[in-house]
């Protein structure tokens, strides 16, 4: 996935939109809004980012699960599948974007990139709902696929990269 | 000047605003284990060199713990679990890369033959004790005739359980606090100082209370060495690791770990066990007591302050 950070307006609406989507429980996010200052006043630099799991190739959430619950899915999708879960929190401490919770109902839960609507051919619900089209989804390994072209004309960054994650999650910036 | 908020009220219960998802179940369970890991460790070891009537509470009677702290440990550890009812998923795989199922197994091994050792010497502390059925009889029967196997087992599992009790942290790439792998190393050493400990506490014998107190003199003495390693490993790698390692150097772990860790729980039990040893009276109980607690106070506060520490971005 690719978020233009120059496009989005910080509104919100892709974390009600998987709220809503993926029945999140009240009080909790899969996805957020993060807004970064720089600079000394008047010279001021605003950066807008909606965050999600960044569904890593080296994810050290798969690593340290002790059962097997995390796990890659099609397209290299992390997922967690809840009745092999045993709520020890290994993922969570071992996550350096703090991108997983404890449901309610005790499993740990995250963004799963929609693969439920995805499969039917739809975008994600944040995707789909974005008001500014900041988010860009798609195979990756599809040279011509929209996201593919996008990272290839535009200045991007991942997030903190030094973890050693391989984080899939792009900000064009 | 750079900041950064989360502007679409991301508050996560136990992740926000600062994560905390580890309460006191973790960090008791790791003292309980390394407890448990030190008194069978040195139970084994000097079983195999055929000292088990020198250092008789050792091998005989201090191992008798391990199957009690340990299953207040897992109790712990049991509590800890948000989907507690399928708990039994650790035991239908066993991950590689993962701490945690390392560890899982692992007490698989030694909480058996914490009871199985402790069953071959329950007559040490009950003379009368009776099996009653013939097959635990021909049960304790084949231990006994199979004790230095036994012993091997215990010797290497409790090695793997003292350090798993560090690994399990250090392989959490997200938390630069926890991230070294000296903590395997302390940790074991913080549990073979516990176990020593004990068997000073308990033993009646001089020669044995002198062995353990000059042990547990050299273990407090590879402690500091691997703290102050840790240390400078941390300040020599980069901005994370410094942030992380300035939670203990001015930032809010400073007192705790140095004054209850570092100074209470291996300092001043260091300077009596030496006294003592030089022959001064000192009651046995106060640097005992002071090891224990500063073995807990370390998983404590180690647990606490790595979940502090994070990444920058």
């Amino acid at each position: 996935m690719a978020i233009d950070t120059k496009k989005c307006v910080g509104c919100s609406d892709c974390v009600v939109a998987c709220q809503t989507e993926n029945d999140v429980p009240i009080g909790h996010c899969r996805d957020w809004v993060v807004e970064v200052m720089d600079g000394t006043y008047p010279q001021l630099e605003m950066e807008l980012r909606s965050e999600r799991c960044n569904h890593c190739k080296n994810s050290p959430c798969v690593r340290c699960c002790p059962t097997g619950a995390s796990h890659y899915s099609d397209g290299g999708i992390v997922l967690v599948t809840k009745n092999e879960c045993i709520g020890c929190s290994a993922c969570i401490t071992s996550c350096p974007y703090d991108a997983r919770y404890v449901h309610p109902d005790g499993y740990v839960d995250k963004c799963t990139f929609c693969l439920h609507r995805v499969k039917k051919g739809m975008q994600p619900a944040c995707v789909a709902v974005c008001p500014t089209k900041c988010m860009y989804f798609g195979d990756l390994d599809d040279p011509g696929s929209e996201v593919s072209e996008v990272l290839k004309k535009r200045k991007y960054k991942t997030l903190i990269p030094e973890a050693g994650t391989k984080p899939q999650l792009y900000f064009l910036i | 000047m750079r900041e950064e908020i989360i502007v679409s009220g991301r508050n996560n219960p136990l992740i926000d605003p600062q994560l905390h998802v580890w309460h006191w179940e973790i960090p008791t369970y790791l003292f309980l284990g390394g407890l448990a890991a030190g008194v069978m460790f040195f139970a084994a070891l000097y079983y195999l060199r055929g000292r088990e009537n020198d250092y008789r509470t050792a091998v005989k009677l201090a191992p008798m713990i391990a199957p009690i702290a340990l299953a207040l440990g897992l109790i712990a550890l049991f509590l800890d679990l948000h989907h507690k009812l399928y708990f039994w998923r650790l035991y239908t795989t066993i991950r590689l890369e993962s701490p945690m199922s390392w560890g899982a197994w692992t007490l698989m091994i030694v909480t058996p033959v914490s009871i199985i050792w402790s069953a071959l010497h329950i007559k040490e502390l009950f003379p009368n004790w009776d099996w009653k059925f013939d097959f635990a009889k021909e049960l304790i029967g084949f231990f006994q005739k199979n004790k230095k196997v036994l012993a091997w087992i215990m010797l290497v599992s409790s090695a793997i359980l003292g350090i798993y009790t560090g690994i399990l942290f250090s392989a959490f790439n997200a938390r630069p606090l926890w991230n070294t792998s000296i903590m395997g190393p302390l940790f074991l050493a913080s549990g073979l100082s516990a176990g020593s400990a004990v068997v000073i506490w308990m033993s009646k014998n001089h020669a044995e209370r002198k062995r353990f107190a000059q042990l547990d003199l050299m273990i407090i003495g590879i402690e500091l060495f691997l703290i102050i390693h840790m240390f400078m490993g941390f300040l020599a790698s980069t901005q994370v690791q410094i942030d992380a390692v300035n939670l203990f150097l001015g930032g809010p772990y400073t007192a705790s770990f140095w004054g209850f860790v570092v100074i209470l729980g291996m300092i001043v039990p260091a300077i009596l066990e030496g006294l003592e040893l030089k022959g001064y009276k000192i009651p046995v109980a106060i640097p005992v007591v002071l090891v224990l607690f500063g073995s807990v106070m370390l998983r404590f506060i180690i647990s606490n302050a790595g979940q502090a520490s994070r990444w920058l971005y």
